[in-house]
């Protein structure tokens, strides 16, 4: 299970990196999203125990083993963060390809004069 | 064990947070939003004045939220350190409304404004004072969030490609703590940074503990706009609207500070050699470059946020030195360029709104505050104090950083510092003589109003103040340095053994 997460991880990092330093501003906001689901993967794969029914419940006295329930908080979280910037940063773009007529960031370069 | 709550804590973090709220739901009164919005701003300062007052009666204050014991649940810790960062934020930002409520920019009259400055102010205190890595995380997202919207609604055209660079360029950061979060609780399975220092401590450390030193140093390094990762800085500090300027230049940068003297100091003290030596070259890179673009730059704005390069420059030296004494320099001259720059920044946007243009460039500008007396004099005090000249609080700043330099027998690069902090006084004392003593363009139609300078006279008189008493903020450092040396006491106080 580990591994896969570790994989899955790793793919998803190199696919945000990538889209990030695209030239469109639009698919960097989508790299930012890419990131951190890597980023929120990253935090599920490093729960102290690869439960497979929920803490506080009553299967947990069956014997069976329960999840990390903390990492879970953690990622509830994160996710929420994450997608509030990506909301934002959309807005800004959409604000900015207006004003630009462009989504290209080497043509967004006013502050540059 | 100190199992009280006190209660004060949370009136600094949730007080601008509520009041932010409230102004919300009031957003067709301005009248009203900006009076809650002072009430709140003072009201989180006298918190903070009272969590440093209890700091240093009482020792570390902790509040556990929901009431959780000590490992499990999300604290907030406000040791002499940390309450002392948030006096100096709130201070700032009760500053910043102050300014926002006299100042004629367009963008203060939106609705979305004052609610945005609370959450950043709230975000800032939580992030002085809280002793869990990830709700350090949380807080400082809601201060870059606000503070990206804030510079997108300035009425500088600019602002929207700033806030979308700073926007992008934050979520790298915000990815390096978060890896480094994950390591850490892969490593020791806890959030709690006296938990953490204890577990390192204990001689447990393997390679993924130091990798999250990397990372949670890379992100405190970005957030502090410090080279390597400086470059977003000037661009969106300098299209803000002032009075956000004023608090993002001047408090918003040291909560990288705050993290890395908690790094050296707290958590990683076996890798701290390796990572002082390194502050110590990047603080002598920022000095030098801050303080000669200041010198080469064409706009009075933009020349304040390269020099808070400089002076980044210089707490870091304080930082990298780490003897006692270099620490206790490094903490005063934070307090006394918190309160230098912001006051700094609000004249400069005072001289600039008058303008037509409201631009700030130098070759604009001239002679527009000739017949301001007041602005002239504050930011003569300004300038000379950022420069360190006596009887001014950055005299007594630059003191006892040189006092810790001699201290820890490094003086090659206190020479160099010393000789680069001259470049300071140059470009302030040449911007002053460009505004304030020749006389204005024949052509330029200056107005006749502008924003008010009650927020910048009450910074520039504590300043002031603070360079002819400067007997108690010196002592409250040092009394938070030996407090620092011994990191059980933070982490008895939060773990109770």
């Amino acid at each position: 299970m580990n591994v896969l997460f570790a994989i899955t991880t790793g793919i998803l990092f190199g696919l945000g990196a990538f889209q990030l330093l695209r030239r469109d501003l639009i698919k960097a906001a989508m790299g930012f999203y890419i990131l951190f689901t890597a980023i929120n993967l990253l935090f599920l794969a490093v729960g102290a125990f690869d439960g497979v029914v929920p803490a506080y419940s009553t299967s947990v006295a069956g014997g069976k083993t329960p999840s990390d329930p903390l990492v879970q908080a953690l990622l509830l979280t994160a996710i929420v963060i994450s997608f509030g910037s990506y909301a934002v940063l959309l807005g800004l773009i959409s604000i900015s390809s207006r004003r630009y007529r462009t989504v290209d960031p080497d043509s967004v370069d006013q502050l540059k004069k | 064990m100190n199992t009280f709550n006190n209660p004060l804590i949370l009136g600094a973090i949730f007080l601008p947070i509520g009041g932010a709220a409230l102004s919300l739901l009031l957003a067709q009164n301005r009248t009203y939003q900006h009076f809650i919005g002072l009430l709140s701003g003072i009201g989180a300062w006298l918190s903070t004045l009272g969590v440093l007052y209890f700091n240093l009666t009482q020792g570390p204050q902790v509040y556990r939220l929901g009431g959780w014991e000590t490992p499990y649940g999300i604290i907030l810790v406000p040791d002499l350190i940390g309450s002392i960062f948030g006096l100096m934020a709130s201070t700032v930002v009760l500053g910043g409304i102050i300014y926002a409520l006299g100042c004629k920019d367009k963008c203060v009259t939106y609705p979305v404004f004052m609610p945005l400055f609370l959450c950043m102010a709230g975000g800032l205190h939580g992030a002085m004072y809280t002793g869990d890595i990830f709700t350090l995380f949380v807080f400082i997202e809601l201060m870059v969030m606000s503070s990206v919207v804030l510079v997108a609604i300035s009425d500088n055209r600019l602002g929207v490609e700033a806030a979308i660079k700073y926007l992008l360029i934050s979520a790298l950061g915000t990815l390096f703590l978060l890896v480094g979060i994950a390591a850490i609780y892969a490593t020791f399975g806890t959030l709690n940074l006296a938990d953490i220092a204890r577990k390192l401590a204990s001689g447990e450390r393997p390679l993924l503990a130091q990798a999250a030193a990397v990372m949670l140093m890379c992100a405190f390094l970005l957030k502090s706009a410090i080279f390597p990762f400086h470059f977003w800085q000037p661009d969106f500090h300098t299209t803000a609207p002032t009075p956000v300027h004023a608090v993002l230049s001047s408090v918003v940068v040291k909560v990288g500070i705050l993290g890395l003297i908690r790094l050296t100091n707290l958590l990683f003290t076996a890798e701290a050699p390796l990572i002082r030596s390194l502050l110590l070259v990047l603080g002598l890179i920022g000095i030098f470059f801050g303080s000669l673009a200041a010198l080469r730059t064409y706009d009075a704005k933009r020349m304040l946020a390269y020099s808070t390069f400089g002076q980044i420059g210089f707490i870091l030296l304080g930082i990298g030195w780490g003897t006692p004494a270099a620490l206790v320099g490094a903490v005063v001259y934070a307090f006394n360029h918190a309160l230098i720059k912001s006051s700094l920044l609000m004249i400069t946007g005072a001289i600039s709104s008058r303008m037509p243009t409201k631009s700030a460039k130098l070759a604009d500008i001239g002679g527009v505050g000739k017949t301001l007396t007041l602005a002239n004099i504050l930011y003569l005090l300004g300038g000379l104090a950022l420069a360190g000249v006596p009887p001014l609080n950055g005299f007594i700043s630059k003191v006892t950083l040189i006092q810790g330099g001699i201290d820890a027998h490094s003086f090659l690069p206190l020479i160099l510092a010393v000789g680069a902090g001259l470049i300071t006084l140059l470009y302030m004392i040449r911007t002053w003589q460009l505004m304030f003593q020749q006389p204005p363009a024949p052509e330029l139609k200056v107005k006749p109003k502008g924003d008010q300078l009650f927020a910048p006279l009450m910074l520039i008189s504590l300043c002031v103040l603070l360079g002819i008493f400067a007997a108690p903020l010196v002592d409250v450092a040092t009394d938070a340095v030996t407090q620092l040396n011994d990191s059980q006491i933070y982490i008895t106080s939060v773990l109770g053994h």
